[in-house]
Protein backbone atom coordinates (compact mmCIF):
# COMPACT_ATOMS: atom_id res chain seq x y z
CA UNK A 1 0.00 0.00 0.00
CA UNK A 2 0.99 3.35 -0.80
CA UNK A 3 0.00 6.45 0.08
CA UNK A 4 1.50 9.95 0.64
CA UNK A 5 2.17 10.79 4.59
CA UNK A 6 -0.24 13.40 5.77
CA UNK A 7 -0.35 12.91 9.66
CA UNK A 8 -2.99 14.87 11.48
CA UNK A 9 -4.57 14.22 14.71
CA UNK A 10 -7.24 11.58 15.37
CA UNK A 11 -10.36 12.47 16.39
CA UNK A 12 -10.66 11.19 19.87
CA UNK A 13 -12.98 7.64 18.78
CA UNK A 14 -15.55 9.25 21.67
CA UNK A 15 -15.82 11.95 19.96
CA UNK A 16 -16.11 10.32 16.37
CA UNK A 17 -18.77 8.32 18.03
CA UNK A 18 -21.20 11.24 19.23
CA UNK A 19 -20.44 12.66 15.53
CA UNK A 20 -21.37 9.68 13.77
CA UNK A 21 -24.11 8.59 16.11
CA UNK A 22 -25.71 12.38 14.85
CA UNK A 23 -25.33 11.90 11.32
CA UNK A 24 -25.98 8.52 10.60
CA UNK A 25 -28.34 7.63 13.45
CA UNK A 26 -30.62 10.41 12.98
CA UNK A 27 -31.06 11.18 9.72
CA UNK A 28 -33.80 13.14 7.95
CA UNK A 29 -36.01 11.01 8.41
CA UNK A 30 -35.69 10.54 12.16
CA UNK A 31 -35.73 14.06 12.83
CA UNK A 32 -39.25 14.40 11.44
CA UNK A 33 -40.56 11.54 13.71
CA UNK A 34 -38.95 13.16 16.48
CA UNK A 35 -40.18 17.06 15.71
CA UNK A 36 -43.55 15.95 15.07
CA UNK A 37 -44.47 14.65 18.98
CA UNK A 38 -42.08 17.66 20.39
CA UNK A 39 -44.40 20.11 18.12
CA UNK A 40 -47.48 17.97 20.16
CA UNK A 41 -46.40 19.35 22.89
CA UNK A 42 -47.28 22.61 22.34
CA UNK A 43 -50.73 21.42 21.23
CA UNK A 44 -50.36 20.18 25.15
CA UNK A 45 -49.58 22.87 26.19
CA UNK A 46 -52.47 25.30 24.45
CA UNK A 47 -54.84 22.48 26.14
CA UNK A 48 -53.67 23.22 29.29
CA UNK A 49 -54.28 26.78 29.12
CA UNK A 50 -58.12 26.19 28.46
CA UNK A 51 -58.30 24.00 32.07
CA UNK A 52 -60.15 26.12 34.31
CA UNK A 53 -57.24 25.88 37.06
CA UNK A 54 -54.57 27.67 38.13
CA UNK A 55 -51.78 28.10 35.03
CA UNK A 56 -49.31 25.91 37.39
CA UNK A 57 -51.65 23.19 38.63
CA UNK A 58 -53.13 22.94 34.84
CA UNK A 59 -49.90 22.66 33.08
CA UNK A 60 -48.62 20.13 35.85
CA UNK A 61 -51.43 18.32 35.15
CA UNK A 62 -50.84 18.24 31.65
CA UNK A 63 -47.31 17.93 31.65
CA UNK A 64 -47.68 14.29 34.38
CA UNK A 65 -50.39 12.68 31.53
CA UNK A 66 -49.30 14.04 28.27
CA UNK A 67 -45.84 15.48 27.88
CA UNK A 68 -43.92 12.70 30.42
CA UNK A 69 -46.43 9.92 29.73
CA UNK A 70 -46.70 10.22 26.03
CA UNK A 71 -44.20 12.76 23.98
CA UNK A 72 -41.37 12.12 25.88
CA UNK A 73 -41.22 7.85 25.69
CA UNK A 74 -42.31 8.42 22.22
CA UNK A 75 -39.33 10.88 21.35
CA UNK A 76 -36.72 8.63 22.87
CA UNK A 77 -38.41 5.82 21.70
CA UNK A 78 -37.47 6.64 17.58
CA UNK A 79 -34.14 8.26 19.33
CA UNK A 80 -33.06 5.20 21.15
CA UNK A 81 -33.89 2.89 18.61
CA UNK A 82 -31.90 5.05 16.19
CA UNK A 83 -28.62 5.23 18.08
CA UNK A 84 -28.26 1.09 18.76
CA UNK A 85 -30.76 -1.24 17.64
CA UNK A 86 -31.85 -0.04 14.09
CA UNK A 87 -28.23 -0.67 13.25
CA UNK A 88 -27.39 -3.85 15.01
CA UNK A 89 -30.66 -4.91 12.77
CA UNK A 90 -29.40 -3.68 10.05
CA UNK A 91 -26.16 -4.96 10.25
CA UNK A 92 -24.48 -1.25 9.92
CA UNK A 93 -23.72 -1.71 13.12
CA UNK A 94 -20.61 -4.07 12.50
CA UNK A 95 -18.48 -0.82 11.31
CA UNK A 96 -18.70 0.72 14.99
CA UNK A 97 -18.33 -2.86 16.47
CA UNK A 98 -15.47 -3.76 14.51
CA UNK A 99 -12.89 -1.40 16.19
CA UNK A 100 -10.34 -0.91 19.00
CA UNK A 101 -12.29 1.11 21.00
CA UNK A 102 -13.75 -0.34 24.39
CA UNK A 103 -17.30 -1.38 24.56
CA UNK A 104 -18.10 1.46 27.20
CA UNK A 105 -17.09 4.27 24.46
CA UNK A 106 -19.44 2.62 22.16
CA UNK A 107 -22.05 2.48 24.64
CA UNK A 108 -21.36 6.29 26.01
CA UNK A 109 -20.80 7.47 22.49
CA UNK A 110 -24.00 6.39 21.40
CA UNK A 111 -25.81 7.49 24.26
CA UNK A 112 -23.95 11.02 24.14
CA UNK A 113 -24.95 11.21 20.09
CA UNK A 114 -28.38 10.55 21.37
CA UNK A 115 -29.33 12.08 24.56
CA UNK A 116 -28.37 15.60 23.37
CA UNK A 117 -30.59 15.71 20.52
CA UNK A 118 -33.32 13.96 22.95
CA UNK A 119 -32.54 16.05 25.69
CA UNK A 120 -32.48 19.44 23.86
CA UNK A 121 -35.70 18.77 21.54
CA UNK A 122 -37.36 17.79 24.36
CA UNK A 123 -36.41 20.31 27.23
CA UNK A 124 -36.93 23.19 24.80
CA UNK A 125 -40.86 22.05 23.49
CA UNK A 126 -41.50 21.41 27.44
CA UNK A 127 -40.49 24.53 28.01
CA UNK A 128 -41.94 26.35 25.31
CA UNK A 129 -45.26 24.47 26.32
CA UNK A 130 -44.98 25.58 29.68
CA UNK A 131 -44.94 29.01 28.40
CA UNK A 132 -48.10 28.71 25.67
CA UNK A 133 -49.70 27.26 28.93
CA UNK A 134 -48.85 30.38 30.86
CA UNK A 135 -47.14 28.59 33.61
CA UNK A 136 -43.83 30.65 33.02
CA UNK A 137 -42.81 29.11 36.37
CA UNK A 138 -42.58 25.97 35.34
CA UNK A 139 -40.43 26.36 32.35
CA UNK A 140 -37.46 25.74 34.33
CA UNK A 141 -38.61 22.52 36.22
CA UNK A 142 -40.23 21.50 33.20
CA UNK A 143 -36.65 21.63 31.36
CA UNK A 144 -34.53 20.10 33.67
CA UNK A 145 -37.10 17.23 34.08
CA UNK A 146 -37.40 17.13 30.36
CA UNK A 147 -33.67 16.92 29.80
CA UNK A 148 -32.72 14.18 32.92
CA UNK A 149 -35.81 11.92 31.46
CA UNK A 150 -35.06 12.14 28.18
CA UNK A 151 -31.15 10.96 28.40
CA UNK A 152 -32.56 8.26 30.82
CA UNK A 153 -34.55 6.41 28.29
CA UNK A 154 -31.99 6.82 25.61
CA UNK A 155 -30.13 4.88 27.67
CA UNK A 156 -32.43 2.38 28.70
CA UNK A 157 -33.58 2.28 25.21
CA UNK A 158 -29.69 1.32 24.46
CA UNK A 159 -29.24 -1.40 26.94
CA UNK A 160 -32.78 -2.54 25.37
CA UNK A 161 -30.83 -2.83 22.21
CA UNK A 162 -27.80 -4.70 23.63
CA UNK A 163 -30.28 -7.46 24.89
CA UNK A 164 -32.39 -8.23 22.53
CA UNK A 165 -32.48 -7.75 18.74
CA UNK A 166 -35.99 -6.80 18.36
CA UNK A 167 -34.99 -3.56 20.46
CA UNK A 168 -37.83 -1.51 19.14
CA UNK A 169 -40.71 -3.80 20.12
CA UNK A 170 -39.24 -4.51 23.89
CA UNK A 171 -38.90 -0.88 24.31
CA UNK A 172 -42.67 -0.66 23.50
CA UNK A 173 -43.50 -3.44 26.09
CA UNK A 174 -41.49 -1.80 28.32
CA UNK A 175 -42.91 1.77 28.29
CA UNK A 176 -46.16 0.32 27.96
CA UNK A 177 -45.98 -2.78 29.94
CA UNK A 178 -43.32 -2.23 32.26
CA UNK A 179 -43.96 2.34 33.27
CA UNK A 180 -47.28 2.42 32.09
CA UNK A 181 -49.23 -0.98 33.13
CA UNK A 182 -46.84 -1.99 36.56
CA UNK A 183 -45.21 1.29 37.20
CA UNK A 184 -48.79 2.92 38.20
CA UNK A 185 -49.50 -0.15 40.09
CA UNK A 186 -46.46 -0.52 42.07
CA UNK A 187 -44.19 1.97 43.10
CA UNK A 188 -41.25 -0.28 43.42
CA UNK A 189 -41.63 -0.65 39.69
CA UNK A 190 -42.16 3.70 39.31
CA UNK A 191 -39.02 4.42 41.00
CA UNK A 192 -36.71 2.39 37.98
CA UNK A 193 -39.23 4.50 35.19
CA UNK A 194 -37.58 7.34 33.47
CA UNK A 195 -41.05 8.40 32.80
CA UNK A 196 -42.17 8.38 36.83
CA UNK A 197 -38.90 9.67 38.21
CA UNK A 198 -39.28 12.30 35.06
CA UNK A 199 -42.27 13.95 36.45
CA UNK A 200 -41.69 13.25 40.08
CA UNK A 201 -38.86 15.46 39.22
CA UNK A 202 -40.85 18.07 37.25
CA UNK A 203 -43.64 18.32 40.63
CA UNK A 204 -41.15 18.23 42.78
CA UNK A 205 -39.16 21.06 41.44
CA UNK A 206 -42.07 23.31 40.72
CA UNK A 207 -43.23 22.83 43.94
CA UNK A 208 -46.65 21.57 42.49
CA UNK A 209 -49.28 21.01 44.46
CA UNK A 210 -50.03 18.01 46.64
CA UNK A 211 -51.59 15.57 45.04
CA UNK A 212 -49.33 15.36 41.81
CA UNK A 213 -46.65 13.99 44.65
CA UNK A 214 -46.99 10.35 44.42
CA UNK A 215 -45.95 8.14 47.52
CA UNK A 216 -42.79 6.19 47.37
CA UNK A 217 -41.39 7.68 44.99
CA UNK A 218 -38.53 10.36 45.53
CA UNK A 219 -39.28 14.34 43.95
CA UNK A 220 -37.57 16.67 42.83
CA UNK A 221 -34.09 16.91 43.14
CA UNK A 222 -33.79 13.32 44.54
CA UNK A 223 -35.65 12.37 41.69
CA UNK A 224 -33.11 14.00 39.33
CA UNK A 225 -30.11 11.63 41.28
CA UNK A 226 -32.29 8.80 40.77
CA UNK A 227 -33.07 9.18 36.91
CA UNK A 228 -29.07 9.64 36.98
CA UNK A 229 -28.83 6.48 38.38
CA UNK A 230 -30.71 4.57 36.06
CA UNK A 231 -28.89 6.11 33.25
CA UNK A 232 -25.78 4.88 34.61
CA UNK A 233 -27.06 1.52 35.44
CA UNK A 234 -28.10 1.30 31.86
CA UNK A 235 -25.51 2.64 30.27
CA UNK A 236 -23.28 -0.07 32.43
CA UNK A 237 -25.31 -2.87 31.46
CA UNK A 238 -25.54 -2.08 27.55
CA UNK A 239 -21.76 -1.70 27.68
CA UNK A 240 -21.21 -5.37 29.26
CA UNK A 241 -24.22 -6.35 26.94
CA UNK A 242 -21.99 -5.03 23.75
CA UNK A 243 -18.95 -7.54 24.62
CA UNK A 244 -20.93 -10.53 24.12
CA UNK A 245 -23.36 -9.14 21.00
CA UNK A 246 -24.06 -11.78 18.50
CA UNK A 247 -24.13 -9.55 15.08
CA UNK A 248 -25.82 -11.82 12.96
CA UNK A 249 -26.75 -9.57 10.17
CA UNK A 250 -30.27 -8.26 9.01
CA UNK A 251 -30.67 -11.51 7.19
CA UNK A 252 -31.00 -13.88 10.22
CA UNK B 1 -6.87 -8.69 27.38
CA UNK B 2 -4.64 -10.51 25.22
CA UNK B 3 -5.69 -14.67 25.08
CA UNK B 4 -3.51 -16.15 23.64
CA UNK B 5 -4.46 -19.49 21.90
CA UNK B 6 -2.39 -22.68 21.00
CA UNK B 7 -1.27 -23.25 17.67
CA UNK B 8 -3.57 -26.17 15.81
CA UNK B 9 -1.31 -29.56 16.21
CA UNK B 10 0.97 -30.13 13.84
CA UNK B 11 -0.30 -33.15 12.20
CA UNK B 12 -3.09 -30.32 11.02
CA UNK B 13 -0.31 -28.70 8.81
CA UNK B 14 -0.02 -31.30 6.63
CA UNK B 15 -4.06 -31.31 6.20
CA UNK B 16 -4.62 -29.05 3.00
CA UNK B 17 -7.26 -27.63 4.94
CA UNK B 18 -4.51 -25.98 6.73
CA UNK B 19 -1.81 -23.82 5.70
CA UNK B 20 1.95 -23.43 7.63
CA UNK B 21 1.57 -19.55 7.94
CA UNK B 22 -1.27 -19.20 9.18
CA UNK B 23 -3.34 -16.23 10.68
CA UNK B 24 -6.27 -17.28 10.66
CA UNK B 25 -7.31 -20.61 12.52
CA UNK B 26 -10.43 -22.50 12.93
CA UNK B 27 -10.43 -25.25 15.48
CA UNK B 28 -13.51 -27.71 15.75
CA UNK B 29 -16.10 -24.45 15.62
CA UNK B 30 -19.43 -25.21 15.88
CA UNK B 31 -22.18 -22.42 16.19
CA UNK B 32 -25.94 -23.59 16.34
CA UNK B 33 -28.57 -21.26 16.27
CA UNK B 34 -31.53 -22.27 18.48
CA UNK B 35 -31.96 -26.05 16.74
CA UNK B 36 -30.21 -24.90 13.36
CA UNK B 37 -26.66 -26.10 13.25
CA UNK B 38 -24.62 -23.89 10.56
CA UNK B 39 -21.11 -25.43 11.36
CA UNK B 40 -19.99 -27.95 12.58
CA UNK B 41 -16.88 -29.29 13.87
CA UNK B 42 -14.89 -27.44 11.17
CA UNK B 43 -11.16 -26.81 11.07
CA UNK B 44 -9.15 -25.00 8.40
CA UNK B 45 -6.93 -22.07 8.68
CA UNK B 46 -5.95 -19.12 6.06
CA UNK B 47 -2.66 -17.68 5.77
CA UNK B 48 -1.37 -14.96 3.23
CA UNK B 49 -2.77 -15.03 -0.17
CA UNK B 50 -6.30 -15.28 -1.43
CA UNK B 51 -8.15 -17.92 -0.16
CA UNK B 52 -11.99 -18.48 -1.92
CA UNK B 53 -14.65 -19.45 0.69
CA UNK B 54 -17.23 -21.28 -1.82
CA UNK B 55 -21.22 -23.20 -0.72
CA UNK B 56 -24.05 -23.42 -1.58
CA UNK B 57 -26.45 -20.50 0.07
CA UNK B 58 -27.11 -21.59 3.66
CA UNK B 59 -23.68 -23.64 3.64
CA UNK B 60 -22.38 -21.68 6.72
CA UNK B 61 -19.84 -19.35 4.61
CA UNK B 62 -21.38 -16.23 6.39
CA UNK B 63 -21.11 -18.04 9.45
CA UNK B 64 -17.79 -18.89 9.39
CA UNK B 65 -16.75 -15.52 8.40
CA UNK B 66 -19.03 -14.38 11.45
CA UNK B 67 -16.70 -16.06 13.26
CA UNK B 68 -13.50 -15.67 12.49
CA UNK B 69 -14.08 -11.68 12.88
CA UNK B 70 -15.77 -12.18 16.30
CA UNK B 71 -19.18 -10.80 15.48
CA UNK B 72 -20.56 -14.22 17.03
CA UNK B 73 -18.99 -16.42 19.19
CA UNK B 74 -18.37 -20.17 18.43
CA UNK B 75 -20.35 -23.09 20.70
CA UNK B 76 -17.63 -25.12 20.63
CA UNK B 77 -14.06 -24.95 19.33
CA UNK B 78 -12.41 -22.02 18.77
CA UNK B 79 -11.33 -19.50 16.07
CA UNK B 80 -7.65 -17.41 16.67
CA UNK B 81 -6.77 -14.42 14.60
CA UNK B 82 -3.12 -13.35 14.61
CA UNK B 83 -2.72 -16.12 17.58
CA UNK B 84 -5.65 -14.41 19.29
CA UNK B 85 -9.46 -14.59 19.96
CA UNK B 86 -11.15 -11.93 18.02
CA UNK B 87 -13.94 -12.16 20.77
CA UNK B 88 -12.14 -11.75 23.55
CA UNK B 89 -9.26 -9.12 22.51
CA UNK B 90 -10.68 -5.99 21.12
CA UNK B 91 -7.05 -5.45 19.73
CA UNK B 92 -7.06 -7.70 16.92
CA UNK B 93 -9.70 -5.03 15.05
CA UNK B 94 -6.70 -3.04 14.49
CA UNK B 95 -5.68 -5.24 11.66
CA UNK B 96 -8.84 -7.46 10.59
CA UNK B 97 -11.28 -6.00 8.43
CA UNK B 98 -14.94 -7.44 7.06
CA UNK B 99 -16.86 -6.50 4.46
CA UNK B 100 -19.87 -7.52 5.48
CA UNK B 101 -22.45 -9.49 2.65
CA UNK B 102 -25.37 -6.83 4.19
CA UNK B 103 -26.16 -4.26 2.01
CA UNK B 104 -27.15 -1.77 5.45
CA UNK B 105 -24.36 0.86 5.04
CA UNK B 106 -24.19 3.44 7.95
CA UNK B 107 -27.20 6.05 6.05
CA UNK B 108 -26.64 9.86 5.96
CA UNK B 109 -22.72 9.40 5.44
CA UNK B 110 -20.59 9.87 2.26
CA UNK B 111 -17.94 7.68 1.38
CA UNK B 112 -15.17 10.14 2.57
CA UNK B 113 -17.09 10.41 6.16
CA UNK B 114 -17.42 6.64 6.71
CA UNK B 115 -13.51 6.23 5.62
CA UNK B 116 -12.71 9.04 8.05
CA UNK B 117 -14.87 7.89 10.34
CA UNK B 118 -13.59 4.17 10.37
CA UNK B 119 -10.29 6.17 10.49
CA UNK B 120 -11.25 8.25 13.64
CA UNK B 121 -11.92 4.68 15.69
CA UNK B 122 -8.90 3.39 14.42
CA UNK B 123 -6.80 6.03 16.01
CA UNK B 124 -5.49 6.69 12.32
CA UNK B 125 -3.55 10.03 12.01
CA UNK B 126 -2.31 9.69 8.18
CA UNK B 127 -5.56 11.12 6.70
CA UNK B 128 -4.17 10.74 3.41
CA UNK B 129 -5.24 6.92 3.34
CA UNK B 130 -9.02 8.06 3.27
CA UNK B 131 -7.98 9.47 0.33
CA UNK B 132 -5.69 6.50 -0.90
CA UNK B 133 -9.13 4.06 -0.15
CA UNK B 134 -11.05 5.85 -2.03
CA UNK B 135 -8.99 6.34 -4.91
CA UNK B 136 -8.20 2.45 -4.29
CA UNK B 137 -11.79 1.83 -5.23
CA UNK B 138 -12.48 4.61 -7.70
CA UNK B 139 -15.11 6.67 -5.53
CA UNK B 140 -12.83 9.93 -5.57
CA UNK B 141 -15.65 11.39 -7.97
CA UNK B 142 -18.48 10.31 -5.86
CA UNK B 143 -16.37 10.65 -2.33
CA UNK B 144 -19.12 13.58 -1.33
CA UNK B 145 -22.15 11.89 -2.45
CA UNK B 146 -24.42 10.34 0.20
CA UNK B 147 -24.46 6.31 0.20
CA UNK B 148 -27.71 6.76 0.86
CA UNK B 149 -28.40 7.03 -3.05
CA UNK B 150 -25.80 4.57 -3.90
CA UNK B 151 -26.03 1.15 -5.87
CA UNK B 152 -25.65 -2.24 -4.51
CA UNK B 153 -22.17 -2.14 -6.37
CA UNK B 154 -21.30 1.40 -5.32
CA UNK B 155 -22.11 0.64 -1.65
CA UNK B 156 -19.84 -2.24 -1.47
CA UNK B 157 -16.94 -0.41 -3.28
CA UNK B 158 -17.83 2.23 -0.19
CA UNK B 159 -17.51 -0.75 2.22
CA UNK B 160 -14.12 -2.08 0.75
CA UNK B 161 -12.91 1.41 0.86
CA UNK B 162 -13.81 1.70 4.34
CA UNK B 163 -12.23 -2.18 5.03
CA UNK B 164 -8.70 -0.87 3.59
CA UNK B 165 -8.81 2.54 5.30
CA UNK B 166 -7.39 0.28 8.76
CA UNK B 167 -4.53 -1.04 6.34
CA UNK B 168 -5.27 -4.82 7.32
CA UNK B 169 -3.47 -7.51 7.44
CA UNK B 170 -6.27 -9.87 7.20
CA UNK B 171 -9.30 -9.07 4.77
CA UNK B 172 -12.23 -10.66 5.45
CA UNK B 173 -14.96 -10.30 2.11
CA UNK B 174 -18.71 -11.45 2.23
CA UNK B 175 -19.63 -11.85 -1.18
CA UNK B 176 -17.97 -8.54 -2.10
CA UNK B 177 -18.45 -8.46 -6.06
CA UNK B 178 -22.44 -8.36 -5.86
CA UNK B 179 -24.09 -5.55 -7.18
CA UNK B 180 -20.84 -4.58 -9.22
CA UNK B 181 -20.40 -3.84 -13.01
CA UNK B 182 -18.48 -6.02 -14.84
CA UNK B 183 -15.61 -3.65 -14.83
CA UNK B 184 -15.51 -3.14 -11.78
CA UNK B 185 -15.30 -6.47 -10.86
CA UNK B 186 -12.40 -7.10 -12.54
CA UNK B 187 -11.05 -3.68 -11.03
CA UNK B 188 -11.95 -5.35 -7.31
CA UNK B 189 -10.63 -9.00 -8.75
CA UNK B 190 -7.29 -7.18 -9.45
CA UNK B 191 -7.25 -5.27 -6.03
CA UNK B 192 -8.05 -8.62 -4.06
CA UNK B 193 -5.30 -10.23 -5.75
CA UNK B 194 -2.81 -7.34 -5.26
CA UNK B 195 -3.65 -7.16 -1.76
CA UNK B 196 -2.99 -11.08 -1.38
CA UNK B 197 0.22 -10.80 -3.10
CA UNK B 198 0.95 -8.07 -0.81
CA UNK B 199 1.07 -11.00 2.01
CA UNK B 200 -2.51 -10.19 3.26
CA UNK B 201 -4.33 -12.94 4.14
CA UNK B 202 -7.60 -12.29 1.89
CA UNK B 203 -10.63 -14.70 2.19
CA UNK B 204 -13.48 -14.03 -0.22
CA UNK B 205 -17.00 -15.77 -0.81
CA UNK B 206 -18.79 -15.48 -3.65
CA UNK B 207 -21.73 -16.98 -5.74
CA UNK B 208 -19.97 -16.29 -9.17
CA UNK B 209 -17.54 -19.24 -8.68
CA UNK B 210 -15.65 -18.09 -12.19
CA UNK B 211 -14.47 -15.09 -10.57
CA UNK B 212 -13.17 -16.99 -7.01
CA UNK B 213 -11.15 -18.93 -9.90
CA UNK B 214 -9.20 -16.22 -11.18
CA UNK B 215 -8.33 -14.97 -8.21
CA UNK B 216 -7.97 -17.06 -5.06
CA UNK B 217 -5.14 -19.53 -5.12
CA UNK B 218 -6.73 -21.99 -2.42
CA UNK B 219 -10.34 -23.14 -2.10
CA UNK B 220 -12.19 -23.61 0.99
CA UNK B 221 -15.44 -25.14 0.48
CA UNK B 222 -18.15 -25.74 3.09
CA UNK B 223 -21.56 -27.25 2.57
CA UNK B 224 -23.68 -28.43 5.69
CA UNK B 225 -21.51 -26.42 8.04
CA UNK B 226 -19.04 -28.94 7.27
CA UNK B 227 -15.69 -28.76 5.53
CA UNK B 228 -16.20 -30.37 1.86
CA UNK B 229 -13.30 -29.94 0.13
CA UNK B 230 -9.99 -27.43 0.86
CA UNK B 231 -7.09 -26.80 -1.38
CA UNK B 232 -6.45 -25.70 -5.22
CA UNK B 233 -9.33 -26.15 -7.10
CA UNK B 234 -7.46 -28.27 -9.44
CA UNK B 235 -5.97 -30.20 -6.97
CA UNK B 236 -9.68 -30.79 -5.37
CA UNK B 237 -11.02 -32.14 -8.48
CA UNK B 238 -8.43 -34.19 -9.30
CA UNK B 239 -8.56 -35.86 -5.53
CA UNK B 240 -11.97 -36.90 -6.66
CA UNK B 241 -11.61 -39.44 -8.57
CA UNK B 242 -14.72 -41.44 -7.80
CA UNK B 243 -16.77 -38.28 -9.44
CA UNK B 244 -17.55 -38.26 -12.87
CA UNK B 245 -16.02 -35.96 -15.15
CA UNK B 246 -17.59 -34.94 -18.25
CA UNK B 247 -15.90 -34.40 -22.06
CA UNK B 248 -17.92 -32.88 -25.10
CA UNK B 249 -16.63 -34.84 -27.70
CA UNK B 250 -17.30 -33.11 -31.60
CA UNK B 251 -16.86 -34.84 -34.26
CA UNK B 252 -18.87 -35.70 -37.95
CA UNK B 253 -20.25 -39.39 -37.67
CA UNK B 254 -19.73 -39.17 -33.67
CA UNK B 255 -21.94 -42.33 -33.56
CA UNK B 256 -18.75 -44.67 -34.68
CA UNK B 257 -16.87 -43.11 -32.24
CA UNK B 258 -19.08 -43.40 -29.54
CA UNK B 259 -19.74 -47.40 -30.53
CA UNK B 260 -15.84 -47.98 -30.47
CA UNK B 261 -15.35 -45.98 -27.09
CA UNK B 262 -18.25 -47.84 -25.06
CA UNK B 263 -16.56 -50.63 -24.77
CA UNK B 264 -13.73 -48.96 -23.22
CA UNK B 265 -13.33 -49.53 -19.22
CA UNK B 266 -12.55 -45.83 -19.01
CA UNK B 267 -15.95 -44.67 -20.26
CA UNK B 268 -18.67 -44.60 -18.12
CA UNK B 269 -21.72 -43.80 -20.50
CA UNK B 270 -21.94 -41.77 -23.83
CA UNK B 271 -25.03 -39.57 -25.00
CA UNK B 272 -25.08 -38.94 -28.34
CA UNK B 273 -26.80 -35.73 -29.71
CA UNK B 274 -26.31 -35.52 -33.64
CA UNK B 275 -22.57 -35.04 -33.78
CA UNK B 276 -22.10 -34.14 -30.23
CA UNK B 277 -20.94 -36.90 -28.09
CA UNK B 278 -21.50 -36.23 -23.97
CA UNK B 279 -18.47 -38.72 -22.65
CA UNK B 280 -18.73 -39.45 -18.94
CA UNK B 281 -15.40 -40.49 -17.48
CA UNK B 282 -13.79 -41.09 -13.82
CA UNK B 283 -10.43 -41.19 -15.54
CA UNK B 284 -9.56 -38.42 -17.60
CA UNK B 285 -6.48 -38.64 -18.33
CA UNK B 286 -6.81 -41.55 -19.16
CA UNK B 287 -9.36 -40.93 -21.76
CA UNK B 288 -7.69 -37.90 -23.11
CA UNK B 289 -5.24 -40.50 -24.66
CA UNK B 290 -7.63 -43.18 -25.88
CA UNK B 291 -9.48 -40.26 -27.64
CA UNK B 292 -6.77 -39.38 -30.04
CA UNK B 293 -6.40 -43.09 -30.80
CA UNK B 294 -9.53 -44.12 -30.98
CA UNK B 295 -10.69 -41.27 -33.35
CA UNK B 296 -7.74 -41.97 -35.57
CA UNK B 297 -8.37 -45.90 -35.90
CA UNK B 298 -11.79 -45.06 -37.20
CA UNK B 299 -10.41 -42.28 -39.19
CA UNK B 300 -12.88 -39.58 -37.70
CA UNK B 301 -12.11 -35.73 -37.35
CA UNK B 302 -12.26 -34.86 -34.16
CA UNK B 303 -13.56 -31.34 -34.44
CA UNK B 304 -14.04 -30.21 -30.56
CA UNK B 305 -13.02 -31.60 -27.35
CA UNK B 306 -13.86 -29.74 -24.33
CA UNK B 307 -14.29 -30.77 -20.72
CA UNK B 308 -17.57 -29.51 -19.53
CA UNK B 309 -17.04 -29.43 -16.06
CA UNK B 310 -14.02 -28.58 -15.29
CA UNK B 311 -14.65 -25.60 -13.23
CA UNK B 312 -15.51 -24.98 -9.68
CA UNK B 313 -19.09 -24.43 -10.37
CA UNK B 314 -19.00 -28.09 -11.70
CA UNK B 315 -16.88 -28.89 -8.80
CA UNK B 316 -19.42 -27.24 -6.27
CA UNK B 317 -22.45 -28.88 -7.80
CA UNK B 318 -20.80 -32.03 -7.60
CA UNK B 319 -19.87 -31.28 -3.80
CA UNK B 320 -23.47 -29.99 -2.79
CA UNK B 321 -24.92 -33.23 -4.10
Amino acid sequence: MTAATHVGRARPALLALVGYTLRACLPNRRWIAILVPAAASLLFGFLASTVSDTAVSAFASTASTALFGLVMPVTCLVIGDAVLGAEVRSGAFTFTWMAPVPTWQIAVGRWLGGSIPAAGCLAVAFAAAAMVAGASESVVPVAIAAAFGAQAYVAVFIAIGCITKRAAVWSIAFVFLVERLLGAALAGVAQLSPSWEARAAFVGLADAREDFFRDGIPHGTAALVRLSLITAVALLLASRRLHNLKLTGSAD
Amino acid sequence: MTAVLPPPPAAAQLDPAFVADATVTATEVSVWFGQKVALSELSCSFGPGVTGLLGPNGAGKTTLMRAITGLIPVNQGHVTVDGRSPRDDREVYRRLALVPEDEAVPGGLTPRRLCSYVADLHGITDRSIVDWALHTVEMVPVAERSIDGFSKGMRQRAKVAAALVKNPLILVLDEPLNGADPVQRLHLIELFRRLGAEGRTVIVSSHVLNEVESMAERVIVVVRGRLAAAGGHRAIRDAMDDVPRQVLVRAPDGRRLAAALLGNEVVRGITVDGDDLTISTTRARELALLLPRAAQDLGVHLTEVRPLDDSLESLFRELVR
